[in-house]
C-alpha cells in the first residue's frame, strides 16, 4: 500500500493545513473540514447545520457570488453535512488552486448574510426534505431509526431535520451566531491535495487564511446515550411504499475505537459483494429476499450497525425476520473462517488502494483522519484491518447482534398498494 | 483588509492521451492506457450487444446480467467469491447499446481472475435457478421503481419520443421480463458476444504482460459477424401528458424531444448549449428555477446520446404547488436562448467551465480509458475529441442561439408531469 504522504502545520488562528503532494494529476483539491454537524444544533431548530451548508454559497462578504469563480476556472465545487461534520471542496486545474483560497476564506473571514439567500434556501431545502424523505419509498427510514435508536443524545434527529417546520424558523439572528461560533479557523482544517508543491502552498496559506480572528474555543457537551436493555420495536402500519421491509439497528461503537475495525469486517462477512453471506444464503439460495444489506453508520459518537431487507414474493415478514436472526445467530456461536475474513479484508485493501487514484477522496479523508485526532491514521487503516482476528469478529458479533441492542422497524406496505 | 482577487488562470495542457493499439489473434480491437503509479488494472470487453440488438425485449440486459451468475466452469457462488477474495470486480452494466463486462483488479491476481472471465464470454451456463431469482428481482425493483414519480415521467417521455417498440422506447413489464426463457439468452448471446462485436479497453498498470494474457484468455473469443440494429422508424407526435398521483408532495416534471447521436454535426454545439441551458450548477436553470425561486431542489438537462439516436429533455421535481410556475420558467429559459445572445461572460465561464470539466475526465488512467471509450464505441476518431475543444473554445453567440432555435423551439416539445 503506497504511503501518502503529507505535512502539517497549525496557524496562529488555530487553523489546522495539510498539504499532500500528488504529481500524477493536472488537478488539486482544496477541502475545508469544519468540525460541526447536526449533532450540534438544537433539538427546537433541527436540520440548521445543513441549511448553513447552503447559506455558505450565497455569497460573503466580499464575494457576491462563489460559484461563478469556481467555474471560471475550470473547477468543480460541492459540500455535505452529516452528524458529525460540514465539509467543502473545490477540485480545480492546479494553476487555479489560489482562486479556491480566497474563495473559502473570504467565506470562513465572514459571510454577507443576506436575508434574501436565507429565504430562498429555506425553500430549497425544504423541497429537498421532500425529495429524499417525503416522496420517496422509506425516505423517512432515518427520521424512524434515529428516534428509536437513541433517546438523549443529539444523533436523534437526522440531518436533514426532524421536520421541515424546523427549517423554515431560522432566522438571520440564528444564522450569525452559529457562523461566529461554529464557523472559525480553529473549528476547521484545510487540505491541500495534487499537483502542488508545498513550500509554494505554505506562505499562500497564511496570505489568505492567516488574518482571520479565531472565534471562542470549541467546547461540546454530548449528552451520553443510556444502555439499552431490551428491544426497541416499531410497525409502521399501512405504510404508503410498494413493499414490506424490515431494519434491524444495532447500537455500536464511534469511529475512533479499536472495535471498529472488527465491526466493519463483521457487517462485509454478512453483507458486503455477492459472495457474502445474506446475499448467497438468503436472497440466491433460499430467495427469501428480494434485497438485502448490512452496513455500519460510521459515525464518530457510538453509531449503528444496520440490517435491511425486502422480503422476496410470497415471503411473510415474520419468516424473513426469523431468517436474518438465525444468520445472526450462527456468527456469533462459530467463529468465521479464517478464509471468509481474509476475503473481506482483501476486498477492503483493495478498496482503499483504489480510492487513492482520486485527488478529492484523499483530501477529504486527511481531514477526517485529522478530525479524528491524527492524519497520518489514514496510512494506519490498511494494518488496523489487517489485524482483526476471528475471534476479535466473534467477540464484536456477540456484543453488538443481541435483541436487546436492536431496535426493529418495520413498514407493512397498504393492501392496495401490493403490485 | 483582504487580499486583492488572485488571476484566474486559462485551462491548459488539454490533451487527450492517445491509447496504444492492437489487435488480438481473434481480431478484437484492444485499446491500451498505460499510466499511473499503482499496480491496478481496468479492463473493459464491449459488446454490441444492447438493445437495439435484441430478437426480445430485455433479452440485451438479462443476458448481461446473468452472464456472471455461471459458466461451464464455475458455479454463480465461485465467481462471486473468486472476484471478492482476490480484491476486484466484475460487474456488467447494461447500457443502451451496449454489454460492458467491466473488471478492475490488482495486477499481482489478474491470473486468477481472467480465466474466470473467459469462461464466462465462452461458456456461460444461464441457469433455469439464476434466471428465475433474476426474474423475481427484477419484477420487485420494478414495483419499487414504479411508485416513483421521477421513473415514470421518465419511462413516459421516452416511450413518446421513440414509440413503444424502440429498442429506445419500450419499457419493461413484469410480463416482459417473466416472457424470457433460457433459450433467449443463449441466442441473443450466440448472435452478439463475438469478437467481431467486440472491443477491449485497458487502462492502468497494463503493458506487454497484460497484453499477453489478453491474447491467452480474451483472444478465445470466437470470431463471427457484428450484429445487425433493429431500428424501427420515429414519429415522435409533440404533446403534453398529465399523471395524476395525488398522494405525492412533490410532482415531476419532463419536457424533451427527439435529437441525435454523437455524428451529428450539430452535437458539439448542443453539447455547450445544453451546459449553459442546464448542464452544471450555475446553468439558467439551476440560477432561476433553484437559487432565484426556490421551487426546486434539483433542475438539470441533459442530452443522451446513444450509437443510433439521441434525445434531450430538462427534469426536476418541484414543490407541488410550484408546477406550473417552473413549467412555464423551463419553457421561458429555452426561449430567451432562441432570442436573446448568450452574453461574453456567461460564454466565457462556460467554456472555462467544460475545459476545466474536460481535464477532470482526463484525470487517472481510468479516466482517459472512459473518454476514449466513448469516442471510439460510437465510431467516431479520437481527433473529434480536439474538434469537441475546438467547439467549446470558438462557438459563437450567434451560432448558440441559432441552434437553440433549431432545437429547442416548443411546438417539437413533448411535456411529462407525474405528480
Amino acid at each position: 500500500m503506497p504511503v501518502i504522504n503529507f505535512s502539517k502545520t497549525v496557524l496562529d488562528n488555530g487553523l489546522r493545513v495539510i498539504v499532500h503532494e500528488d504529481k500524477s494529476t493536472p488537478l488539486v483539491a482544496f477541502n475545508v473540514l469544519y468540525d460541526v454537524g447536526s449533532k450540534d444544533e438544537s433539538p427546537e431548530r433541527t436540520g440548521f447545520a445543513h441549511l448553513f451548508e447552503h447559506l455558505m454559497f450565497g455569497g460573503s462578504a466580499n464575494i457576491p457570488d462563489f460559484d461563478t469563480p469556481v467555474q471560471n476556472s475550470g473547477g468543480e465545487n460541492n459540500a455535505f453535512t452529516n452528524s458529525d461534520v460540514t465539509n467543502f471542496y473545490e477540485v480545480l486545474p492546479a494553476n487555479n488552486l489560489e482562486v479556491a483560497m480566497w474563495l473559502e476564506s473570504d467565506r470562513m473571514n465572514c459571510l454577507n448574510f443576506s436575508q434574501e439567500v436565507l429565504d430562498v434556501q429555506k425553500k430549497v431545502v425544504v423541497e429537498e426534505f421532500k425529495e429524499t424523505c417525503l416522496n420517496e419509498p422509506y425516505g423517512d427510514v432515518w427520521h424512524h431509526l434515529s428516534a428509536m435508536a437513541y433517546q438523549v443524545h443529539p444523533y436523534r434527529w437526522p440531518t436533514i431535520g426532524l421536520v421541515p417546520e424546523h427549517v423554515e424558523r431560522a432566522t438571520l439572528e440564528d444564522v450569525k451566531e452559529f457562523f461566529f461560533r461554529h464557523y472559525r479557523p480553529n473549528n476547521a482544517i484545510v487540505v491541500v491535495s495534487g499537483n502542488v508543491r508545498e513550500a509554494q502552498v505554505q506562505p499562500l496559506l497564511e496570505k489568505w487564511f492567516g488574518d482571520i480572528p479565531p472565534g471562542p474555543a470549541a467546547e461540546r457537551q454530548l449528552p451520553p446515550e443510556p444502555p439499552q436493555t431490551e428491544m426497541r420495536s416499531k410497525v409502521i402500519k399501512d405504510a404508503p411504499v410498494p413493499m414490506d421491509a424490515i431494519f434491524l439497528a444495532f447500537r455500536m461503537c464511534g469511529r475512533g475505537e479499536p472495535e471498529y475495525y472488527a465491526t466493519d469486517l463483521l457487517s462485509d462477512v454478512l453483507s458486503n459483494g455477492a459472495s457474502s453471506r445474506f446475499y448467497q444464503r438468503l436472497l440466491k439460495d433460499r430467495q427469501l429476499f428480494s434485497a438485502i444489506d448490512c452496513y455500519i453508520s460510521g459515525t464518530i459518537e457510538p453509531g449503528l450497525f444496520i440490517v435491511e431487507g425486502k422480503p422476496a414474493d410470497g415471503v411473510s415478514l415474520e419468516k424473513a425476520e426469523d431468517a436474518i436472526w438465525e444468520e445472526l445467530a450462527l456468527i456469533r456461536k462459530e467463529l468465521t473462517e479464517e478464509t471468509e475474513l481474509q476475503k473481506v479484508k482483501n476486498k477492503v485493501e483493495s478498496s482503499l488502494l483504489f480510492s487513492e487514484m482520486n485527488v478529492l477522496n484523499k483530501a477529504i479523508n486527511l481531514a477526517f483522519f485529522e478530525l479524528l485526532g491524527d492524519a497520518a491514521k489514514i496510512n494506519k487503516e490498511v494494518d488496523a484491518y489487517r489485524q482483526v482476528r476471528r475471534e476479535d469478529l466473534h467477540h464484536v458479533a456477540n456484543y453488538i447482534l443481541r435483541k436487546e441492542n436492536c431496535c426493529r422497524l418495520i413498514y407493512r406496505t397498504r393492501e392496495e398498494l401490493k403490485n | 483588509m483582504r487580499p486583492p482577487a488572485p488571476a484566474i488562470n486559462k485551462v491548459e495542457n488539454l490533451r487527450l492521451r492517445h491509447p496504444q493499439q492492437y489487435h488480438l489473434s481473434n481480431g478484437i480491437p484492444v485499446y491500451d492506457i498505460n499510466m499511473g503509479a499503482l499496480p491496478v488494472v481496468k479492463i473493459e470487453i464491449v459488446f454490441f450487444a444492447g438493445r437495439p440488438f435484441e430478437k426480445k425485449h430485455l433479452a440485451a440486459r438479462t443476458t448481461a446480467s446473468l452472464l456472471r451468475e455461471g459458466s461451464e466452469k464455475y458455479s454463480s457462488a465461485e465467481i462471486a467469491n473468486a472476484f471478492d477474495f482476490y480484491g476486484g470486480s466484475l460487474s456488467i452494466p447494461v447500457n443502451m447499446d451496449t454489454s460492458n463486462v467491466l473488471v478492475y483488479s490488482l495486477t499481482r491476481h489478474l491470473d486468477k481472475l481472467l480465466p474466470i472471465v473467459a469462461d464466462i464470454l465462452t461458456r456461460p451456463s444461464f441457469p433455469q435457478k439464476e434466471l428465475d431469482v433474476y426474474v423475481a428481482r427484477a419484477k420487485k425493483r420494478l414495483q419499487l421503481d414504479l411508485s416513483k414519480n421521477d421513473v415514470i415521467a421518465y419511462r413516459t417521455i421516452t416511450e413518446k419520443i421513440f414509440g413503444e417498440e424502440h429498442p429506445y422506447g419500450y419499457n419493461s413489464t413484469p410480463e416482459t421480463y417473466a416472457a424470457l426463457t433460457r433459450e433467449d439468452l443463449f441466442a441473443h448471446f450466440e448472435e452478439n458476444y463475438t469478437a467481431g462485436n467486440c472491443m477491449v479497453i485497458v487502462s492502468g498498470d497494463t503493458g506487454e504482460l497484460l497484453r499477453n494474457k489478453l491474447e491467452k484468455y480474451i483472444g478465445r473469443i470466437p470470431r463471427g459477424p457484428g450484429s445487425e440494429a433493429f431500428l424501427p422508424s420515429v414519429k415522435p407526435s409533440p404533446q403534453k401528458l398529465k399523471i395524476d398521483r395525488p398522494d405525492s408532495v412533490q410532482t415531476a416534471i419532463r419536457i424533451g424531444r427527439r435529437l441525435f447521436n454523437r455524428k451529428h454535426p450539430d452535437f458539439n454545439g448542443m453539447y455547450v448549449l445544453n451546459t449553459i441551458l442546464g448542464g452544471y450548477f450555475g446553468s439558467r436553470l439551476m440560477e432561476n428555477i433553484r437559487e432565484q425561486k426556490g421551487y426546486t431542489y434539483n433542475i438539470y438537462s441533459t442530452h443522451d446520446a446513444f450509437l443510433f439516436d439521441g434525445y434531450f429533455y430538462v427534469g426536476t421535481e418541484a414543490g407541488k404547488d410550484f408546477v406550473e410556475q417552473t413549467t412555464r420558467e423551463i419553457y421561458q429559459e429555452m426561449k430567451r436562448l432562441q432570442t436573446e445572445p448568450v452574453g461574453a461572460d456567461e460564454l466565457e465561464m462556460v467554456r472555462n467551465y467544460l475545459l476545466g470539466n474536460l481535464l477532470t475526465n482526463l484525470d487517472g488512467p481510468f479516466n482517459v480509458a472512459e473518454v476514449v471509450k466513448t469516442f471510439v464505441q460510437e465510431g467516431l476518431s479520437l481527433d473529434d475529441f480536439d474538434n469537441l475543444i475546438g467547439t467549446i473554445k470558438n462557438i459563437g453567440e450567434e451560432e448558440i442561439r441559432s441552434l437553440a432555435a433549431k432545437y429547442l423551439g416548443p411546438a417539437e416539445m413533448i411535456e411529462v408531469v407525474v405528480g
